[in-house]
């Protein structure tokens, strides 16, 4: 069968679509699925669906290859929080809570990478309230390292100052919380 | 304050013909996604979590100082209503699936909506008329910073904003621009585009239509990532291609109208005689000849049309308002019929004596 895209290259993915009232299935080469049109994530509505994606950029030929059939595959990272398994949420496509985040955290870069054109990392808007605790760990992290100048140069009493500093800061930090994982 | 009054006002303030390339562009969208810490995400909650989520949304905007919002359960409405809110493009399809239990809080003038318990607990969504991007996020920017406030977000330093998809990870952005580009898909370009931009980044989808054929030549220009660019760079890498794309379909206009002008006139035309004289109209060709009646008024082809009308029209002649109008459930015949006799009265064209006039419920 030929891709009902491009009606050049076998067809090798079948997406499943659904809308609230129906259901299609369209099926494509590789390269159509990823570049086509009804690949994207719309705001609206996602014409196809993510766990598709998920299922098989990630899932299928890689993660789990060959043993899709299989019950007994393996689960993965599990959420502490929502149950929910790292196999089941390329399932689904979708996160059961924050804290599946901290638990998937080890195969979520690769994860990001294939979605986000490589990128990993947040490089944008921080809530306010976290800007605050962002700027008081860098100035930690300043006075931590004027410290180990001090030490090193036998400057002691400039070193003491500097340490009462930082352990007021840490006051400041654990006092708003975990300091560990700012969620 | 009640809510009945976002049903009656038809025309909502994304869908003024204003703002700036207002010939092409219809209307500008911000979107952004935010979950709250310690709350399992929609997906997963009960209606009790959902409550709480809810909840904590009503406060949040109660104490906010510069916005007033108007706020509805899915479940108070009638399916026609939730149906009206979808057509206004003031709710997702999403939000109003009866298994859920979604909530949304409008602005006063329909600028902002907050939808509650969608895919994540908030998406706060912002249009504009017109190309209004910075604008828009703005707004949409202040409205997040002023709840942010009062919620406890789920954010991350290394992942950002935490949503329920991971297509939103990050700065929980989509950003989309609403396009008329008619010439572009008359000269078959836009097919060489659509790819073409969706390996900068960025999606381009018909507006209604399922599939590849854009309904009525409209396109949605929005941003595929929201990881690893900040939400400035996404605004300006959506805003450069969308001039592109204004430049590119100004373009095209002129060679169209340059080679063939007979033509040209010809088509556009015929679109505003069947606007103007059908005794029925399916919604497909409402949108068609909606398409080539705005690109005649573009061009100074077409004269004494109100570019408001056309628009009012296009969120008129959708099933919803159809249905509203008529204050009745209509099939799918009675609405075109209903369809046909709105486009003759609203586009001022007498009836032929034929007809018989008390046929007419508008
Ligand atoms: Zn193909
Ligand atoms: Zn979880």
């Amino acid at each position: 069968m030929l891709c009902e895209n491009c009606k050049e290259r076998p067809a090798t993915v079948v997406f499943k679509q659904e809308t609230l009232n129906d259901k299609t299935e369209r099926h494509l080469c590789d390269k159509c699925a990823f570049y086509s049109q009804t690949f994207s994530f719309s705001p609206d509505q996602e014409p196809l669906s993510i766990q598709q994606f998920l299922a098989h950029w990630l899932g299928g030929s890689e993660l789990f290859s060959e043993q899709k059939a299989d019950e007994r595959l393996p689960d993965g990272p599990k959420c502490p929080n929502c149950d929910l398994t790292f196999h089941r949420f390329l399932d689904i496509g979708k996160f059961g809570c924050a804290t599946c985040y901290v638990a998937f955290s080890g195969q979520l870069p690769r994860l990001f990478a294939k979605l986000h054109n490589g990128h990993t990392q947040h490089r944008g808007k921080i809530p306010v309230s976290l800007n605050e605790r962002f700027a008081l760990k860098k100035k930690l992290e300043d006075i931590r390292t004027k410290m180990q100048q001090a030490v090193e140069n036998e400057r002691f009493e400039e070193a003491a100052t500097l340490r009462d500093e930082a352990n007021q800061l840490k006051q400041q930090l654990s006092d708003g919380g975990d300091d560990q994982h700012v969620i | 304050m009640s809510f009945e009054k976002f049903f009656k006002q038809e025309l909502t303030g994304w869908m003024v013909a204003e703002g700036e390339h207002a010939d092409i562009v219809l209307s500008t969208r911000i979107r952004l996604a935010r979950n709250l810490q310690d709350h399992l995400f929609p997906i997963n909650a009960s209606q009790e979590d959902a409550n709480r989520v809810s909840q904590a949304l009503n406060q949040a905007v109660e104490t906010m100082q510069d916005h007033h919002f108007t706020g509805t359960t899915m479940k108070d409405l009638s399916p026609l209503e939730r149906q009206i809110l979808v057509e206004k493009h003031l709710v997702s399809p999403q939000l109003i699936n009866p298994k859920k239990h979604g909530s949304v809080l409008l602005s006063e003038d329909e600028t902002i909506s907050i939808m509650v318990n969608e895919e994540d607990h908030i998406r706060i969504q912002c249009i504009y008329p017109g190309f209004q991007i910075d604008q828009a996020y703005e707004h949409a920017d202040q409205v997040d910073s002023e709840l942010e406030v009062n919620l406890n977000y789920a954010f991350d330093e290394t992942f950002g904003y935490l949503t329920s998809c991971p297509s939103n990870t990050g700065t929980g952005m989509r950003a989309s621009v609403m396009m008329h580009l008619p010439a572009l898909t008359i000269t078959k370009q836009i097919e060489r585009i659509i790819p073409a931009i969706s390996r900068l980044g960025m999606v381009v989808r018909g507006s209604y239509g399922e599939g590849s054929e854009a309904l009525g030549n409209i396109y949605q220009v929005s941003n595929q990532i929201t990881l690893g660019k900040s939400e400035e760079e996404i605004l300006k890498d959506l805003g450069s291609i969308s001039k592109r794309l204004i430049a590119h379909e100004k373009k095209s206009r002129e060679l169209l109208l340059a080679k063939s002008e007979v033509h040209l006139e010809n088509r556009l035309f015929r679109a505003l005689g069947t606007l103007t004289h059908s005794r029925i109209l399916p919604s497909a060709e409402a949108a068609k000849c909606l398409s080539d009646v705005r690109l005649g008024i573009d061009l100074g082809i077409i004269e004494n049309i109100d570019m408001n009308i056309l628009n009012e029209l296009m969120i008129f002649m959708q099933p919803g308002f159809l249905q509203q109008y008529a204050e009745t459930e209509l099939t799918s015949d009675e609405r075109d019929i209903l369809r046909a006799q709105l486009f003759r009265d609203r586009l001022g064209v007498v009836r032929s004596a034929t007809q018989k006039k008390d046929s007419d419920p508008l």
